[in-house]
């Protein structure tokens, strides 16, 4: 019977050893959104944006990967729209409720709707058809994914409900033109804060990848600080950014200025730039003083009062040195002087005495040893 | 006799008990491995990660319907200001990238739709009129005065869950005012090219501030429908 009872239990452990391995396991990433998913090779941007150079009336099919990595089924609106400048040049998308007469309104998804269980997602295709005569350069749209509404708003609040959106740059072949210039370069001082803004217009007609750097030197032309980064400056619109400087402790004068640099040439698109050096703008130095944090302004007192007391007090040391080698005469010690009795004759400290013929302790005087000493007194 | 009776019940015990496995593990969706593989193989799917922005509490949950409460006002002969702080530490604005979008991208609010206003039972006000800072009608195509002002420059910005990322290169943006047609959307944090490709952040401390128009009837039920986006941007 114990035989029996073992062999059983062998089987059921055996069993439970072969069921384990098949168990699988998911990570998730928290959110909803989706990626194209037909990324081209030579463009690693387009696995992040949907970016076309296409012609007018031109159809090119594509598809958006929608995803939920969220804990709990989904049910997502899939939608296009025009893009619409956000404050500060940043890309935006307009909302699902505006009309669209751009790019928004040249996509046509298969779906507009996805229910996602956790964890999975679904690919919807849709197709761009370019109007017959659009204008020539960049358009951008958006294809958005937003958890479709389960009418959870409460009254007297911001309602906060959130989407998640990938580009999609058309560019429509012709004469391209890319250019840039720099409107503005501003520099406030606001509380701890110095902030920089500088300013770039897109005058071309398509958007411009452009690296920004912002220096702040010393006056001597020592880097102290540099901002920056790459930035889409989207057709027709300026950009604006902002940069905070933490002023520094110990203030001064410094030096700011701003470059921007871009790829003039017409082959260069949205993530791929020609091989031609870029255009780099320079904007004029703007030169600021900050003023001390107040730590700084207590031990730049107490520094500048201590060099002054160093100061005076080498410079009498060194009148005293030009009194004594100008005016101070030789003395032969007779038997019985002391450098006291010397001192009381001549009206003056035994120390300076001792100090200007360089007499340590225990400060004894030999006959026959020859000092100075202050000249005669007239009387 | 006896020892072949005792192999034969052994054999049923052991047959039922097969059948019991299978029929476990089948409801459970459990598949099994072929008999015959002497190695464990062990198997795990890492989905695909994308983009996202959400609200979260401070263990990163999402918080279900989050919301921001202004100041409360009350009836006012003269134009006033209530001020409230949208991303606190139990709703926290919170990007996560994991390498979905390595050219750079924004966060950027706006109204659900432009033409929205603060709606109450029978009475509105505007949250995108820009005529005298918010305390008179114009401007803009509805009859109603009132103007947010988002000022995320006063914000904290800081990383989120990843250990390894760092916050230069994101940054929060501007303070700006909606204004119907001219600023629809506000952007209240970006990061650029140069930003961790996998990373995530939170923001916390966004200003807001809604200039009321004088003589505003009071009501307790004034809502607005916003939406924060997301959007992969190069």
């Amino acid at each position: 019977m114990y035989r029996h009872h073992l062999s059983l239990w062998g089987i059921l452990a055996g069993l439970f050893l072969i069921c384990l391995p098949s168990v699988s396991m998911a990570i998730e990433y928290s959110g909803f959104g989706g990626y194209p998913a037909y990324p081209q090779a030579d463009n690693s941007r387009t696995e992040s944006i949907f970016v076309h150079t296409l012609i007018p009336g031109a159809i090119q099919e594509e598809g958006v990967v929608v995803v939920n990595n969220t804990a709990s089924s989904k049910t997502l609106l899939v939608y296009a729209a025009d893009s619409t400048p956000s404050t500060g040049g940043a890309f935006a998308c307009e909302q699902l409720s505006e009309p669209k007469d751009d790019v928004g309104a040249w996509i046509l998804l298969e779906k507009s709707e996805v229910m996602l269980d956790s964890g999975t997602s679904e690919l919807v295709p849709f197709i761009i058809t370019v109007p017959a005569e659009p204008a020539v350069g960049e358009h951008n749209g958006c294809i958005l994914i937003q958890e479709k509404s389960t009418g959870g708003e409460q009254s007297g609040k911001v309602n906060i409900s959130m989407r998640t959106g990938i580009r999609v740059s058309i560019t429509i072949s012709g004469e391209i033109k890319r250019e840039l210039s720099i409107t503005d370069f501003s520099v406030e001082k606001d509380g701890d804060f110095i902030f920089l803004s500088p300013q770039v217009k897109n005058t071309g007609n398509t958007s411009i990848d452009t690296d920004i750097s912002v220096k702040i030197n010393s006056i001597f032309g020592s880097t102290k600080k540099e901002f920056g980064g790459n930035y889409p400056v989207l057709r027709g619109e300026t950009s604006i950014w902002n940069y905070e400087f933490k002023k520094p402790f110990w203030g001064g004068v410094y030096v700011a200025s701003f470059t921007a640099a871009y790829d003039q040439n017409s082959g260069a698109e949205v993530g791929k730039n020609t091989d031609n050096t870029l255009v780099s703008l320079h904007s004029p130095n703007i030169r600021f003083f900050s003023a001390p944090q107040l730590p700084a302004i207590f031990l730049e007192i107490s520094g500048l009062a201590l060099i002054c007391f160093l100061t005076i007090l080498v410079l009498r040391v060194r009148k005293n040195i030009k009194i004594i080698a100008t005016t101070w005469v030789k003395k032969k010690i007779r038997s019985g002087d002391t450098i006291q009795s010397i001192a009381e004759k001549k009206a003056i400290s035994w120390k300076k005495i001792a100090r200007a013929n360089r007499i340590k302790a225990p400060y004894v005087l030999k006959s026959g040893q020859t000092i100075i000493v202050p000249p005669k007194t007239k009387r | 006799m006896k020892i072949i009776s005792e192999t034969k019940n052994k054999w049923y015990i052991i047959s039922a008990v097969l059948f019991l496995v299978f029929c476990v593990s089948g409801i459970l969706g459990i598949t099994l491995q072929v008999f015959a593989s002497a190695t464990t193989s062990l198997t795990q799917t890492i989905n695909s990660g994308t983009l996202s922005v959400d609200i979260v509490d401070a263990s990163f949950v999402t918080v279900a319907s989050p919301t921001v409460a202004l100041g409360s006002a009350s009836f006012s002969f003269s134009c006033q200001t209530t001020t409230g702080t949208f991303g606190t530490a139990s709703q926290k604005i919170y990007v996560s990238n994991p390498d979905a979008a390595d050219g750079g991208w924004s966060v950027s609010l706006a109204a659900s739709d432009p033409t929205n206003v603060w709606d109450s039972a029978g009475t509105d006000f505007d949250f995108n009129d820009p005529t005298t800072s918010g305390c008179a009608d114009g401007a803009d195509a509805d009859s109603v005065g009132g103007q947010l002002t988002v000022d995320p420059s006063v914000g904290t910005l800081a990383v989120g869950e990843c250990a390894s990322c760092v916050v230069t290169n994101v940054s929060l943006g501007a303070s700006a005012s909606f204004s119907e047609g001219a600023v629809n959307s506000i952007t209240i944090l970006s990061g650029t090219a140069a930003s961790n490709d996998i990373g995530d952040w939170t923001a916390i401390g966004v200003s807001l501030s809604q200039t009321i128009p004088a003589e505003q009837p009071a009501a307790s039920d004034y809502d607005i429908n916003l939406v924060l986006s997301i959007i992969a941007s190069s």
